[in-house]
């Protein structure tokens, strides 16, 4: 059989014209798909803030002792430094609301907890991506070992987030308002976090299932590894998509 | 690169047919993550430096789109596929700036009704 590859011959049957496995185009294709959606979420949220007037500039210095104070009824006393912080003119500045850090209540540490969030998504993509090169060596023991680090990472995340949700829950945002503004922005908030929440559980419990096949040897008898390379295009999807949330909610 | 391997053909399945896999070691994928990493942090600095207006969401909307390059790219193998795969899925990105475009328009109309 010849290895000469004419155009002709790529399209006319008979092989993979991408010289890719059927699973492996589909979820490509599925997180094309998936792209579509979350730039529909993130582009509705810029529509909503950009009809909205920036927040003023507003300096709080780093480990200022700042609370959010309120109210019992769900009204908002504001704090010496927060006063005209807030208002439904317009959008809040992302740094004077999620300047929340566990352990260290009361301190400003404006982007703090959600910049570890962003190094623990990555770091748990770059093992992701080892058990991928592992399972293209075969290796089975560290296919195991980089996968538990992967799925260790994904409970981490949503820890994290489950622990800023709370935070933002209990300082009074709702799908249907906040005290810190406008409110589309919770509400955009919790839809689009939620969002990628979900898909982060996905992805964990996708790679439990992958981890649990890998050690009753499923890939060691099918011969190669392929499915970690599936599972692991959708973890680094949800990777990608966090950066896209990082930027619109937090930076901007 | 994976054009210059010898594929076995015969007997071709495409249900079961699986390419050889294609192993490039683990530096790119380090560099990758200290290249990641400073970004991040590049984005926090900027963010409190850099006065508010659009010239500041432009640049991390940028520095967004090279993280998200590097991860697709990299950690998910695109620059080893072939290029007409590379095509099929990010070409058809070209929508969403369109959808961008296009919303940014009628928000801006949103900013004249409400102010």
């Amino acid at each position: 059989m010849s290895n000469t590859i004419s155009t002709e011959k790529t399209w006319s049957g008979g092989r993979s014209p991408f010289n890719v496995s059927y699973g492996k185009l589909m979820m490509w294709i599925f997180l094309l798909s998936d792209a579509f959606t979350f730039s529909s979420l993130l582009v509705g949220y810029g529509a909503v803030r950009y009809s909205y007037p920036s927040p003023p500039e507003f300096k709080i210095e780093v480990f200022e002792n700042v609370h959010h104070m309120f109210e019992e009824q769900g009204g908002f006393i504001e704090t010496l430094q927060h006063q005209g912080i807030f208002s439904d003119a317009h959008w809040p500045s992302p740094d004077l609301v999620f300047n929340h850090f566990p352990f260290a209540h009361g301190v400003h540490l404006p982007l703090f907890f959600v910049s570890l969030m962003t190094f623990i998504l990555i770091f748990s993509s770059v093992t992701m991506v080892l058990a991928v090169e592992a399972g293209q060596r075969l290796a089975k023991r560290e296919v195991t070992k980089y996968m538990i680090y992967t799925i260790i990472g994904g409970f981490a995340f949503l820890g994290c987030q489950a622990w800023e949700w709370t935070m933002f829950i209990t300082e009074g945002a709702t799908l249907v308002g906040n005290p810190f503004g406008p409110w589309h922005f919770a509400a955009l908030f919790f839809l689009v976090t939620g969002f990628h929440g979900f898909h982060v559980f996905s992805g964990v419990v996708l790679n439990i299932v992958v981890l649990v096949n890998n050690l009753g040897g499923t890939y060691e008898r099918r011969g190669h590894y392929e499915m970690i390379e599936k599972a692991g295009l959708y973890w680094h999807f949800v990777d990608l998509v966090w950066v896209f949330v990082f930027t619109f909610f937090y930076l901007i | 690169m994976s054009e210059h391997k010898q594929i076995n053909y015969d007997n071709y399945d495409p249900i079961t047919f699986v390419p050889e896999p294609d192993n490039h070691g683990t530096k790119a994928l380090w560099k990758t993550f200290v290249l990641l990493t400073v970004i991040t942090i590049v984005d926090i600095l900027l963010y409190f430096w850099l006065p508010t207006g659009m010239p500041k969401n432009i640049t991390f909307i940028v520095l967004g789109v090279v993280k998200a390059a590097f991860i697709v790219y990299v950690f998910m193998h695109m620059t080893y596929e072939k290029t007409p795969l590379k095509y099929s899925i990010v070409a058809p990105m070209i929508f969403v700036c369109y959808l961008i475009m296009l919303i940014l328009i009628e928000a801006d109309f949103w900013n004249f009704l409400n102010h």
